[in-house]
């Protein structure tokens, strides 16, 4: 189980690596969500939003209409932004679920086996 | 009344899924119909068959994926037993003639190309999302869509060759066809079809993730049982003469000693009742249902002629060149060693490989597929020659005793007269723009189906199911039956 804590420190060294990435900022181009990230063993809930091709701070809380929701535990979205864990495998087995348009799922499924790749 | 007089309401060519299930429905609106099959079995491109040593393989289609409605549909009906395809374990990638192993749908032996491919599959699938499945050709850059192929698109927007050896493998799994022999408009929508690029090469949450215990083919068996004396088999047609009162069907007799196509019995004796004559049967109709993929249906006489659209495009829509092979063991032995028994290569023949073991695993299968140049160009290795390749690769994937099967079995569809390839029909640039409203336009008396004229999962099973259905409706709306 990892804490609001220690999710917001990974995610901020995954921000940096996400926004340094030249291949991912052309991915999101154009695309700005909101993104909601629900921890399912904790209960947590974070707001991620992408804008301008960037990804901004991470909110604790859930906040605004999302556009996509992921839904993982707390120790996976860790692992996630330390880049520990392969997503791809996680989408596969269902320990991380997208739910949202097609496009927006298949936009955020990329991204993040970028983010993985490229780290 | 000799079958050389026979009259009804509607003929379908063809006893694939398309054409049975076309069968079905116009049974169904209470007309009177006629399947007419070449070979001497129905499913088309899906054929199960039984091993000497008791392994039951698919030489064709053999899969079920999400939001395949038609097929999942219809295997409920029958209560067809399905299993999951075994995934398991960890995959194996060969680039460059290095072995390397992965979990995911990505390798990771070199990141940067595998980043790149995920990028460019996204653009892929995003423009995919704009194309019709149904009419790609009216996109609004068709044109500029069309004239492209996959692998000019790939020389201007994949800048590493390990993304576009990976894309271009994953082409030559899915169409059968190198990057370069496909429209990219074609590409986008086939792929559309079936929900993304991504979806179609995807195992578990993809077009390859369940299977049939027993094999694809047994939906097939059950329609061909329900229509019963409806279906004759060894019985290609050969003319068509339409006109606006309905068709004349010619269809040449193989059976009773003439040739066969796959090697199997023929019947003995055809069920209906012309007493053994090899005499052509001709066939009258009200409606002919044409239910085989361009290529094959450009074998067909028409008189009068098709219109030019169509001839085109059954002249420019070849099918793509695929052999599959299937190396059975005693057990799934690399499952012992954590390998799920999926395999990708960047070259070599073998350039995509699963875990086609049955349920139990009483056997355990590799399934193979050689595609697009290969595939022709180890047309003169011959059997012998190409499984030795085959199990020289299993072997440099999975070790020394991927070389020793106690079975191998190659199924080359290139070479089968009534599919002339597989797994579909594979459309050349610009043929879309020029002649895509042909593929599904009546001529006359003449419908077509066939998974290639299908609105989604074309080139699937599933495709297949709903193009006979939707041919079926048009023909009973033309009647005025149901």
């Amino acid at each position: 189980m990892a804490t609001t804590d220690e999710i917001a420190e990974a995610y901020a060294d995954w921000q940096v690596r996400c926004n340094a990435n030249r291949r991912l900022s052309k991915m999101l181009r154009g695309w700005d969500r909101v993104v909601h990230l629900a921890a399912s063993d904790t209960g947590d809930g974070f707001t991620v939003t992408v804008a301008g091709s960037v990804l901004t701070d991470l909110v604790v809380g859930l906040v605004g209409q999302p556009d996509l929701v992921v839904t993982a535990t707390s120790e996976d979205f860790a692992d996630l932004f330390w880049g520990d864990l392969n997503p791809s495998e996680k989408y596969l087995s269902g320990d991380i679920i997208l739910a949202g348009s097609s496009e927006d799922v298949m936009r955020l499924d990329a991204m993040s086996m970028v983010a993985f790749l490229d780290q | 009344m000799s079958t050389a007089d026979r009259t009804v309401d509607v003929v379908v060519a063809g006893a694939g899924y398309s054409g049975l299930n076309a069968a079905r429905h116009l049974v169904a609106s209470g007309l009177d119909v006629l399947v007419l099959e070449a070979r001497d079995r129905v499913g088309g491109r899906v054929w199960t068959e039984v091993t000497p040593g008791g392994a039951t393989v698919d030489h064709g289609g053999q899969w079920l994926g999400p939001t395949q409605d038609h097929l999942a549909t219809l295997a409920g009906e029958f209560e067809a037993p399905t299993f999951p395809t075994w995934v398991d374990g960890a995959n194996l990638e060969v680039r460059d003639g290095t072995r390397h192993e992965f979990t995911g749908l990505v390798p990771t032996s070199d990141a940067d190309a595998s980043a790149d491919a995920v990028a460019a599959l996204l653009d892929l699938d995003l423009l995919a999302l704009e194309v019709s499945a149904s009419e790609p050709w009216t996109h609004p850059d068709a044109l500029d869509l069309d004239q492209r192929t996959v692998a000019s698109w790939m020389e201007e927007n994949v800048e590493s060759r390990g993304a576009r050896d990976m894309i271009a493998t994953a082409v030559l799994a899915v169409y059968g066809a190198e990057p370069s022999e496909l429209s990219l408009l074609f590409a986008l929508g086939y792929a559309h079809g079936g929900g993304s690029m991504s979806a179609l090469i995807r195992t578990a949450g993809g077009a390859q993730e369940t299977r049939f215990t027993g094999g694809a083919q047994q939906l097939a068996l059950r329609l061909a049982e329900e229509l019963g004396d409806r279906v004759i088999l060894d019985a290609p047609v050969v003319e068509v003469a339409h006109g606006p009162d309905g068709v004349t069907v010619v269809a040449r007799r193989t059976a009773h000693g003439g040739p066969t196509t796959d090697g199997g019995p023929t019947t003995d004796g055809d069920p209906t009742t012309d007493g053994g004559s090899r005499q052509p049967w001709r066939v009258r109709a009200r409606r002919l249902v044409v239910a085989m993929p361009p290529a094959v249906q450009a074998r067909i006489a028409f008189n009068p002629p098709l219109p030019g659209a169509r001839e085109q495009l059954a002249q420019h829509a070849p099918m793509g060149s695929v052999t599959k092979i299937h190396a059975v063991y005693d057990r799934p032995f690399w499952r012992d060693e954590g390998l799920s028994g999926q395999l990708i290569a960047d070259t070599g023949a073998v350039r995509a490989v699963f875990d086609d073991s049955p349920d139990d695993a009483a056997h355990g299968i590799l399934v193979g597929f050689i595609a697009g140049r290969e595939d022709r160009r180890l047309e003169h290795a011959g059997p012998d020659g190409r499984r030795a390749l085959a199990l020289d690769e299993l072997a440099f994937g999975f070790g020394p005793l991927a070389a020793e099967p106690v079975e191998f079995v190659e199924q080359r569809w290139s070479a089968e007269p009534y599919s002339r390839g597989g797994p579909v029909a594979c459309f050349a640039p610009g043929l879309l723009t020029g002649c895509g409203e042909a593929l599904r336009e009546a001529v006359g008396p003449i419908h077509w189906a066939g998974t290639e004229t299908a609105t989604a999962w074309s080139g699937y099973i599933d495709g297949a199911l709903s193009s006979g259905e939707r041919a079926a409706a048009e023909v009973a709306t033309a009647l005025g039956a149901g």
